[in-house]
């Protein structure tokens, strides 16, 4: 069925995959643990025509959001015009009142975003979540496929599809479109952090230096990278791999140890770049992702490319009269969470379960959002000689530079459970890589 | 209109040796149409070069590091407002009332608060407007608050306060707040000093009618000329007068002189 020399390298690959330290950390009961992210050979192909379709939604959708955080924390026009309620944005934890007033360099907030697709049996495309913080990912499709081509380079040369070899040059043009002028380097928490294996791999991809909060420090409202002889070399951007929350002590958690004292006020100045800009996570707030086909049409005057998945929001009492009515055909998603937490599907819970929780949707209305259950189309992953279907999503990533770029390549992570509709890799999921057929 | 000179010092002393610190101080009194800052001079040990700007709510901030090995760290800042109560401060732009409307940080409420803002709806809802709503509820929280230094600390929650039934201004300031958003009139926390007391103090303001209007009630009072305005937010964090953070030093100890006084001989001659 697969007529593909790169299925015989399966385990090569694997194993190169495990020497190159290519692993996933995950946190459970306090404590760390490295495994390693299971890579399937059998690549998802996305159809040419298909992925300009794709392109078109994403380019659109990530243009319209940076819209929107412009406004949030300026304007608000969107909330006056009554399109987005107000208690949407101010009353979420993803909404920081510190960035108010001020505005990142060239405008841009999501520099890189990682918006998350699910394709449906009937073939067509939704969009699952929009990940505009830091979203991690694309390391995972560059070195498979880095190692697939050694492993297997007949297979590259008889299938046509698009390189995915420029991330790093799409990723140094949106760092250095916003450059202020200096160094551009990647901030990383740390060997522990579960994306650490990205930041080192994009650092020797991009040739930014990698960092530690240890070594940048703040003088004359300018940030500094303190070099080995002592030396304060000017940083004009900054990739950070942390989240907002523990990026400054002195503006945000003050137990912040990871976090650089009084970058936030030297972003605040204009003198440096944060890529992404603080704030963003009211972008990605799972109760703001229903109002993005409304922002489309808001601050574009255009239909939207790309569906969302049909959404309910239990804040009006139309949509909640619907959730209470098909409890059983919906997920429900706690807008407070990420990373596959907070996800439950209304079948699969005890009658008890289902008491307590429409106790607490009907007292927090906001904090959930409820989803039909997408059917998604089975793609096929390689079990010894086998193939079995299993469930599987798209993480697209458009850069964001003077014009959003959409990579043309992705994550794919698929369940390794076949009953599971839940494929985020903190969930012990797998991946593939994603070809984009070039003709 | 009243002129006062206010005179704010604060040290902390460190039991050892700290090797760096960071600091952020919003302790320059507030310049806007009701209160005119005239004039100040700061002074900031150990000395070091500090940088200035302006946060999202408006606060004036000085802020640094000091790499050098100090034992204390002290500020002292000094100058003239001139208050005039004829006039009050308002928004440009409605967008910026926003973010005082909904439960933040230490200003939440929870269980308690609630039930007891549910018991108060009766007479809440007899209120002609939103001011005399929040005077009233300044005036209820005030009779059934005890003063109490010692009982909070700096992190304690308006919930949390409120469960002990007493504390200090910081305490009545977030239950104020949480009790006036709740009843959906934007509130927001007021740091600053008063004339006849030592220490710093804290207040509310509740924004009605296109104008913030300011209620003290710890003192159970509409504030007039007798308080000094430095920092507004969300809660005491946004505003704190001084953070730092510091490594090394081990256990601290913090002594603040604060001194307001009316200016009446100069206005005279």
């Amino acid at each position: 069925m697969y007529d593909l020399d790169l299925l015989e390298h399966t385990d090569t690959v694997n194993e190169l995959l495990a020497r190159y330290g290519v692993k996933f950390g995950i946190y459970k009961n306090n404590e760390f643990k490295e495994q390693l992210f299971p890579f399937d050979a059998i690549p998802r192909k996305i159809e040419k025509k298909e992925f300009d379709y794709l392109e078109k939604g994403l380019k659109q959708r990530v243009a319209a959001l940076n819209l929107f955080l412009k406004d949030i924390y300026s304007k608000k026009e969107i909330v006056k015009d009554g399109i987005v309620p107000k208690d949407f944005i101010f009353a979420s934890s993803g909404y920081m009142a510190e960035c108010e007033g001020v505005t990142p360099i060239k405008g841009i907030y999501s520099h890189i975003s990682g918006i998350d697709l699910v394709q449906g049996r009937d073939k067509q495309w939704y969009v699952l979540e929009d990940n505009l913080r830091v979203p991690s990912g694309a390391s995972y499709p560059m070195i498979a496929r880095e190692l697939c081509r050694r492993s297997s380079p007949a297979t590259f040369e008889t299938n046509k599809l698009e390189d995915n070899r420029n991330y790093p040059k799409l990723l140094r043009q949106a760092m250095d479109y916003v450059n202020v002028g200096g160094h551009t380097v990647i901030l990383t928490p740390g060997r522990y952090n579960a994306a650490y294996f990205e930041h080192s791999y994009l650092s020797e991809k991009t040739g930014a230096h990698l960092v530690t909060g240890a070594e940048l420090k703040v003088e004359d409202d300018k940030l500094y990278y303190v070099s080995y002889d002592g030396k304060l070399e000017r940083v004009g951007a900054l990739y950070r791999r942390i989240s907002d929350e523990y990026l400054d002590p002195m503006n945000f958690n003050p137990q912040s140890v990871i976090g650089i004292p009084h970058i936030f006020d030297v972003f605040r100045k204009g003198n440096v770049a944060l890529i992404n800009a603080p704030g963003n996570g009211i972008g990605d707030d799972k109760g703001i992702y229903y109002f993005v086909p409304k922002m489309i049409r808001y601050y574009l005057n255009e239909e939207p490319v790309l569906n969302n998945a049909p959404t309910y929001l239990p804040f009006y009492e139309e949509d909640m009269k619907y959730v209470l009515e098909h409890f059983d055909n919906l997920v429900l998603k706690d807008v407070a969470e990420a990373g596959g937490y907070g996800v439950v599907f209304g079948n699969s819970m005890t009658k008890e379960e289902k008491e307590k929780f429409i106790t607490l949707l009907k007292k927090e209305p906001r904090r959930f959002i409820a989803q039909e259950v997408i059917d998604f189309m089975d793609i096929d992953i390689l079990e010894g000689n086998e193939t079995l279907p299993r469930k599987a999503d798209l993480r697209a990533f458009v850069l964001m530079a003077e014009e959003p770029v959409v990579w043309k390549s992705g994550l794919t992570r698929f369940s390794r459970n076949p009953d599971s509709f839940i494929v985020n890799s903190s969930q012990g999921g797998g991946f593939k890589d994603t070809w984009v057929l070039s003709q | 209109m009243k002129q006062l000179h206010f005179d704010y010092y604060m040290q902390i002393t460190y039991a050892g040796c700290v090797s760096e610190c960071h600091y952020t101080l919003k302790c320059i009194p507030a310049d806007n149409i009701r209160q005119r800052l005239l004039g100040f001079s700061m002074e900031i040990l150990p000395k070091n070069k500090w940088m200035e700007g302006v946060d999202s709510f408006g606060n004036a901030m000085v802020y640094g590091s000091i790499e050098k090995e100090q034992r204390d760290f002290s500020f002292h800042i000094q100058g003239d407002v001139e208050i005039d109560i004829r006039e009050y401060e308002t928004v440009k732009d409605d967008g910026e009332i926003f973010v005082y409307q909904y439960p933040y940080g230490l200003s939440t409420p929870g269980e308690e608060l609630e039930r007891f803002y549910q018991s108060l709806l009766g007479e809440l809802n007899a209120k002609p407007d939103d001011y005399e709503k929040g005077v009233f509820l300044m005036h209820i929280l005030y009779g059934n608050f005890i003063y109490e230094k010692e009982v909070t600390d700096v992190n304690t929650t308006a919930e949390e306060a409120w469960k002990l039934g007493k504390g200090v201004c910081q305490d009545y300031a977030h239950i104020l707040i949480a009790l006036c958003r709740r009843a959906g009139i934007p509130a927001r926390y007021v740091s600053g000093m008063l004339i006849g007391e030592g220490y710093s103090h804290a207040w509310v303001e509740i924004y009605c009618d296109n104008h913030w209007f300011a209620l003290d009630p710890t003192n159970n009072l509409i504030v007039e000329d007798s308080h000094i305005k430095i920092g507004v937010g969300r809660d005491a964090f946004d505003c704190q007068i001084n953070r730092g953070i510091v490594m090394g030093g081990g256990s601290q100890t913090q002594n603040i002189r604060v001194c307001v006084e009316e200016k009446t001989e100069e206005i005279k001659t």
